[in-house]
């Protein structure tokens, strides 16, 4: 919302430079983007009134005057002008050399066609007050010459650039700013805008409301023997520094009206409608082209405005091509009326079409403004456009009843955490419009859909103390505050991957395919919700190596979501990496994971399409393995673990036993086995078969070669014996070990090597 | 050549499919095609004998059905092949890392800067005596609008705005629909941040992205007060932006609470002067806060007057642009690991 601050300051009077103005409202009311200026910018007193004193033809060219003129000087400057709809005489608007006009240009003296010309004689486009060019401004006769023009043309002007939230649909009007501004710098509101004129007649309107859900109120007022024609250049500058686009003076007024009230209107050419106006919900199918040239299609769903024959707008959105008023119009039916919020929004999205009008309804706008709306139009419409108000109807559904809330000063001050006196709450609360009962206070029409509860004007006293509220903390009387057992976990898992040199990626939960369509996907490749982590990752890792990376490992922990066949997804923790190299690449990984965890996995084989059938391993909580040459170009391995089964399996505590003050005895083994034979199931059976004095035991080293056989490998295995009891002696250890050697054999055909 | 011109087209077509077919390996393949495509096929010469349009073209299609069903066949054979040869490079899945490869030695890799700011937030709170929870994702509206106090025509209700995946069900907007299942899991006091993914209908751009991360903090407690939510935001901001920050509360609306503020930092670039980082303005925007609504009590069962409490949500990637000088959004998902690596 652009607020003008000349037009700000017509409905309140107040000492507070602009700045202090932004910083209120900022702090209390609503975000402030900025202040600008619009218009003339630089030295604005270049821009003066001018007095023609001669004006003839340029010698050299037939299209151009050449004129003297007094601009307050004590000689008169001499301009060149390409205009021809004033002479001698004539009261002119100049900008002098060195003036800078809207569009950036910047004047100097110099020659036109061998004559010289010291500044310009301005036309409205000029000065961005409209868009002609056809001739000069000519001013009032009375101004004396050298008169700043500001003093007379909207030439600049400051501009708020306002954001008010949803909740604020009073704000989107100059007068409801200006409501704020008086009651935050303490300044004096002048009444709303708006007189009505002599009513010249009592023709009927034939105004109607069919769907009193959605229409609540519906003011037609008739207007004869109308002049269209431009608006004037003060009109045209209000617009155009609230961002406004001038089309003719019936329309720029409703424009005007909204903006000063919040209430838009809509004019419509009297005679191209047939009968009275009557809102209702459309057809469906009912066709209807509006002001953009559009023909749309409208539904049940739609509230349309509709002559005796037809739709002829869409209520509060956009009026229709066929009724408009144009520069022909002789009589007008001007209509003010109070539009339900929901339905406009839902008809505008449904539409793809937002306007300053729908943009207002679809916060909610007071009904009760509407009469004073109609009024300050009908003014207007009569001031501008010479015509006679001839009829007047105002027709009302339910109009909601102002509330009345009770407020408890100390609950205010309770929740604030400031003491409020109870009368400096109850005057606050006057200078928004909240009026004093003895049952508590009357909620102001504007506000009625926003305050509702006693919390409601809680936070109206609450906004204008908000600098003054001390920070304090919470007096608290529990205390708890640790990271769940999976969130501790999981930033243990992410710190063993950092150890092992992955660096950590975010890639998004969307994929092309998977268990959760979404019904509006963002792309082709988002359109789904991921079910695994790893497929994001192939992605990320082929463009760091693409880049020249010659170390790429990357890891994401994150969301897996999987139907579940009830309301809502499964949702769970996985864990995923990806590293350029082979199997041991992943299985590295993988082990410092579990080992930070203090997990135990077992691998067993498996196979999977994406994975390199012989390099492809499973654990309880995932997989790992080397990706298929087809899936990734080059040497690649990954892993996917599912974080939530690893906080499960992780122990609870730590299982302790005291450390043996004897010495263990140390053996290394070496089986010679076929090549079927996996590492992990010696190691099952030699654990099995020691019985238990092992103490620890691992396979430190495989071999191959001609001594062992094709199809036969040697496993080494380094073994720690120990007894709580005693020293072991090796003949303590023998029989141990030679049961090792005999299961091994027997179960598996292991051969001991020498 | 008179045997040479009579050749049956379909005769010929339905031999060299089945040729193809039969080839076992890729060598054998290429015997069909030399045999049924070569420079002295049948084919081959054929066409090049043909007088008239009509035989041209039927025998071009064999040719070109022939063709296209001899690369097929190539590719499945390549993939057997390769099948075959991967087979042959199995390892013992079993075996330490060490004993299979070794494994490469890497520098110490990086922690996303996200997370980085996550934690911080994370270990911040849990000083200050607050849970971290993770919540769902994917919600019902129920939980995610409703429960919110979102009006029915709160834009975020939109499926412009939102992702939805069905009427009812949303992709999360805020991490707020966890506070609301926390306080239906138990009474307060309740001291909790809610943090991870959230979604909105964003088109992808500089700043803008459909996903981001947010931390959300509510407090509900007896005699909870805005001064607290003052004082606890002056706490937590000064330990992310240091301790010279000062703060300034602006009022503002929020669906679920009321009254709602938007916290603003003082500018820990310039101090307050006005610089780029804070728009010329000495004040940087940090998100929205406020005393937590009524409605949610009795949306939970509650009184409306047994509690106060207060609430607030900042987003985590807009600390990390702050707090590392990243600028725009795209650096958090591109996983650039120049980018990622300078996060040590
Ligand atoms: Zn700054």
């Amino acid at each position: 919302m652009r607020i003008p601050l000349s037009w700000l300051r017509e409905y309140v009077r107040v000492d507070a430079t602009t700045q202090e103005i932004a910083e209120a409202l900022s702090v209390s009311t609503a975000e402030v983007n900025g202040v600008h200026r619009a218009g003339v910018t630089g030295e604005l007193g270049l821009f003066r009134v001018g007095h023609v004193l001669e004006a003839t033809k340029h010698p050299d060219a037939d299209r151009l005057q050449l004129t003297s003129v007094d601009v307050g000087e004590d000689r008169p400057y001499s301009i060149v002008c390409g205009a021809w709809n004033f002479g001698a005489g004539a009261k002119v608007a100049v900008a002098l050399p060195g003036a800078t006009l809207p569009n950036g240009l910047v004047l100097e003296r110099r020659k036109l066609r061998g004559e010289l010309s010291e500044g310009m004689i301005l036309a409205e486009d000029e000065l961005d007050l409209g868009t002609d060019h056809t001739g000069i401004i000519v001013l009032d006769d009375a101004l004396e010459p050298g008169t700043p023009l500001a003093e007379v043309l909207p030439l600049v002007d400051e501009v708020l650039d306002l954001d008010p939230t949803g909740n604020r649909p009073d704000l989107f009007a100059v007068y409801g700013v200006a409501r704020e501004v008086a009651a935050l710098l303490g300044g004096e509101l002048a009444p709303m805008p708006g007189e009505d004129p002599e009513r010249e007649g009592d023709e009927p309107v034939g105004i109607g409301i069919e769907d009193p859900e959605g229409c609540l109120r519906f003011i037609g007022r008739v207007f004869r023997d109308v002049t269209m024609g431009e608006s004037p250049l003060w009109l045209k500058g209000r617009l155009r520094n609230a961002g406004v686009r001038s089309i003719s003076n019936v329309v720029d007024v409703t424009n005007y009206v909204m903006l000063a009230l919040g209430s838009p209107l809509h004019a419509y050419d009297l005679d191209l409608l047939r009968g009275g106006l009557v809102a209702r919900r459309a057809n469906e199918g009912e066709k209807l082209r509006t002001l953009d040239g559009a023909e749309r299609t409208l539904s049940v769903e739609d509230l349309v405005i509709a002559d005796g024959k037809r739709a002829v707008g869409l209520a509060g959105i956009m009026g229709g091509e066929e009724t408009e008023v144009s520069a022909s119009t002789k009589n007008v039916l001007l209509e003010a009326a109070n539009f339900e919020p929901v339905g406009i929004l839902r008809s505008s999205e449904h539409h793809a079409l937002r306007t300053e009008g729908s943009n207002r309804w679809e916060k909610g706008v007071d009904p009760y403004v509407a009469g004073q709306a109609a009024t300050y139009a009908t003014q207007l419409i009569v001031e501008l456009s010479g015509a006679r108000w001839t009829g007047a109807e105002d027709v009302r559904a339910n109009l909601p009843k102002p509330a009345v809330i009770r407020l408890r000063p100390e609950r205010a001050s309770a929740v604030i955490g400031l003491e409020v006196p109870a009368q400096e709450q109850a005057e606050i609360l006057g200078r928004v419009g909240f009026e004093r009962l003895q049952s508590g206070f009357r909620v102001p029409t504007w506000r009625a859909r926003d305050v509702t509860r006693e919390v409601d004007l809680i936070e109206e006293v609450a906004r204008f103390k908000l600098p003054e509220v001390p920070f304090t903390l919470p007096r608290r009387q529990a205390m708890f505050g640790r990271l769940t057992r999976p969130q501790r976990l999981r930033r243990l898992a992410e710190d063993a991957l950092l150890g092992a040199g992955y660096a950590e990626v975010y890639t998004p939960s969307f994929v092309a395919d998977g268990d959760l369509r979404l019904p509006e996907p963002l792309s082709a490749e988002a359109a789904a919700l991921r079910t695994v982590l790893y497929a994001s990752l192939l992605e990320p890792a082929r463009r760091n190596a693409d880049a020249g990376e010659e170390n790429v490992a990357l890891f994401e922990v994150a969301r897996v979501y999987r139907a579940s066949g009830g309301d809502l997804p499964v949702e769970r923790w996985h864990l995923a990496g990806i590293a350029d190299g082979g199997f041991a690449e992943a299985k590295w990984a993988v082990e410092q994971v579990y080992s930070a965890l203090g997990i135990e996995p077992t691998y067993e084989r498996t196979s999977e399409a994406f994975l390199h059938p012989g390099k492809a391993a499973r654990t309880a909580e995932g997989w790992l393995g080397e990706l298929h040459p087809t899936v990734l170009d080059g040497t690649w391995s990954a892993f996917e673990l599912d974080l939530d089964a690893l906080a499960e399996a992780a122990p609870q505590v730590a299982a302790f036993e005291p450390v043996s003050p004897y010495p263990e005895v140390r053996q290394d083994l070496a089986f010679v086995v076929d090549e079927e034979v996996s590492a992990a199931e010696l190691l099952a059976a030699i654990r099995e078969a020691a019985g238990e004095l092992l103490r620890e035991l691992e396979v430190f080293d495989e071999y191959r070669g001609e001594q062992i056989g094709e199809g036969k490998r040697s496993l080494a295995f380094r073994l720690a014996f120990g007894s709580p009891e005693g020293t072991l002696t090796d003949e303590d250890v023998a029989p141990v070990r030679a049961s090792i050697v005999d299961a091994l054999a027997t179960r598996f055909g292991a051969v001991l090597r020498a | 050549m008179d045997k040479v011109a009579t050749v049956d087209p379909t005769d010929l077509q339905q031999e060299a499919l089945s040729a193809a077919a039969e080839a076992r390996t890729l060598a054998a393949l290429n015997e069909v095609r030399i045999h049924y495509l070569g420079r002295s096929s049948a084919l081959k010469l054929a066409l090049r004998n043909v007088r008239d349009r009509e035989t041209g073209m039927t025998l071009n299609a064999v040719r070109e059905t022939v063709e296209a069903a001899l690369t097929a066949r190539e590719e499945e054979l390549a993939r057997a092949e390769l099948e075959e040869r991967l087979v042959t490079e199995r390892v013992d899945v079993t075996l330490p890392a060490q004993l299979l490869g070794p494994p490469k030695l890497r520098p110490r890799g990086t922690l996303h800067p996200s997370t980085l700011v996550r934690r911080d937030v994370e270990d911040i709170f849990l000083g200050l005596g607050y849970e971290i929870v993770d919540g769902r994702e994917v919600e019902t509206t129920r939980y995610n609008f409703d429960a919110l106090g979102f009006p029915d025509w709160h834009p975020a209700r939109s499926p412009r705005a939102s992702l939805f995946l069905d009427d009812h069900t949303v992709l999360r907007t805020e991490t707020s629909p966890a506070q609301i299942h926390k306080m239906e899991e138990r009474r307060p006091p309740i001291y909790m941040v809610s943090i991870g993914r959230v979604y909105r209908r964003d088109t992808i751009d500089a700043t803008h992205f459909p996903i981001f991360h947010q931390f959300e903090g509510l407090a509900i407690d007896e005699g909870i007060t805005l001064a607290d939510l003052k004082g606890t935001l002056l706490h937590v901001m000064r330990e992310l932006y240091g301790p010279d920050r000062e703060m300034r509360f602006r009022t503002h609306y929020f669906p679920f609470t009321e009254p709602s503020m938007e916290p603003d930092v003082s500018c820990f670039n310039c101090g307050g002067a006005g610089c780029p980082i804070c728009k010329h303005s000495g004040w940087i925007e940090m998100g929205g806060s406020g005393v937590v609504d009524p409605y949610l009590y009795e949306f939970v069962g509650w009184g409306p007057e047994e509690y106060t409490g207060f609430a607030f949500g900042m987003g985590i990637e807009r600390t990390a642009q702050l707090r590392y000088g990243i600028a725009g959004i795209r650096p958090f998902w591109e996983n650039d690991l120049r980018f990622l690596r300078q996060f040590r």
